[in-house]
């Protein structure tokens, strides 16, 4: 029988590697469908909202990487307590989306000026957010509560192009850096990580 | 006991507007603290990420603007009867809220600069018309964008319209199931007492 959920994005990490992630990490089988280029133009016209990624599920599509995730994480256990652990997790995301978004707009300036410019705003945005994230974390190897949740995932994988090039970057940041081994530790992300594509982006 | 909830946030409607509008909706007291810009400095290294709006529950405090209106839209019962309606309801708000909620008021009421307004206000024309045709083609057509009753993400929505009907009047007629939503929204009686009362100090 066909896996319950199927997940259509890029062969790239982007909007896409959260869904994945929590889908590894809790065990549960998706369809990892990854189109190439040529292969997305076709199925624009018929997506919800004109984008990736998808997320398809007893007959219905979800569109937008946030629904997805927090949809897949909530179906799979990972999204936290109900109430105000959830709550706590879905904040810790949202702010990890900024960062991303942050990051990204760097990698896609073309104006050399521009790039400049950001690589200075981001030199004082990381840290900032490194040092609330820090203050704000758990002491056991989650950033809420005392077992893996989504936020984990998302910090893990928010981290993922900055810890790329400094190895060292949560040298000041011992929490973070318990969160960055956890996931690392959980068997099926571990699993997840060797067998996945190598991708820039 | 039922939880004292503070919302703190500026005086204007932009990111906060959602969490008071489901408040409203669900007729659920709570403290709604408005600050003017100017006494933000000193608040701003009390707060957990450093921005507006918070809120605060029994004593703790949750930041990020719609993690914080999908948690109470969540304590009231207004975010979706199942994980997929709740997905669902999600995939409207993550695509109408962010940039408008503050691009619009930004272009309303604090740029100054007139190549900056018109540099802006280009930006702004494209968003809507871009989030706007996505939200008509996959909004229900009985006055909700998801399910048959009303959810946090038609408040959320109805926050962007207002300010696209404040800076375009007339746009919201272009796209019939949109505006139907818009009219439930403004018509619900708790909604409707809510919008009665004076606009805040800057306008938006």
């Amino acid at each position: 029988m066909a896996p319950k959920y199927k997940l259509t994005y890029f062969n790239a990490r982007g909007r896409g590697e959260l869904t994945r992630l929590i889908f590894a990490a809790a065990g549960v089988e998706f369809e990892d469908v990854r189109l190439g280029h040529g292969e997305w133009g076709p199925l624009k016209e018929t997506s919800p909202m004109g984008q990736m990624p998808l997320l398809e599920v007893d007959g219905q599509v979800i569109c937008q990487s946030g629904a997805i995730f927090r949809y897949a994480a909530k179906e799979t256990g990972l999204s936290g307590a109900a109430g105000w652990e959830e709550a706590q997790v879905d904040m810790f995301v949202s702010g990890i989306d900024d960062l991303q978004t942050k990051l990204w707009e760097v990698r896609f300036e073309r104006d050399e000026a521009k790039k400049e410019e950001k690589k200075t705003g981001l030199a004082t945005f990381v840290p900032n957010f490194l040092g609330n994230y820090e203050k704000l974390c758990g002491s056991d190897g989650h950033l809420v509560g005392t077992s893996l949740t989504y936020a984990d995932l998302a910090f893990f994988n928010g981290m993922h192009d900055i810890l790329n090039d400094r190895p060292d970057a949560l040298e000041k940041y011992p929490k973070l850096a318990k969160v960055v081994e956890s996931v690392k530790d959980n068997k099926g992300v571990a699993a997840y990580i060797a067998e996945r594509p190598e991708t820039r982006m | 006991m039922a939880p004292k909830y503070k919302l703190t946030y500026f005086d204007v409607r932009s990111r906060g507007e959602p969490t008071r509008l489901i408040f409203a909706a669900a007729g659920v007291e709570y403290e709604d603290v408005r600050l003017s810009f100017e006494q933000w400095p000193p608040i701003k290294p009390t707060t957990p990420m450093g921005g507006l709006p918070m809120l605060e529950v029994d004593g703790k405090t949750l930041s990020q603007s719609m993690s914080i209106a999908r948690f109470v839209a969540k304590e009231t019962g207004l975010d979706g009867k199942n994980n997929l309606e709740r997905a669902l309801a999600d995939a409207f708000v993550d695509e109408i809220h962010e940039p408008l909620a503050a691009k619009i008021p930004t272009l309303l009421a604090f740029t100054t600069d007139e190549k900056a307004k018109e540099d802006l206000a280009k930006e702004v024309d494209q968003l809507i018309a871009e989030k706007l045709g996505k939200c008509e083609r996959n909004s229900g057509s009985v006055g909700h964008l998801v399910g048959n009753s009303l959810l946090w993400c038609d408040l959320v929505f109805y926050n962007i319209a207002s300010y696209i009907e404040a800076y375009k009047p007339g746009t919201l007629q272009n796209y019939p199931k949109l505006a139907k939503v818009y009219a439930t929204v403004k018509a619900n009686p708790r909604i409707a007492k809510w919008l009665e009362r004076p606009a805040g100090q800057y306008g938006v």
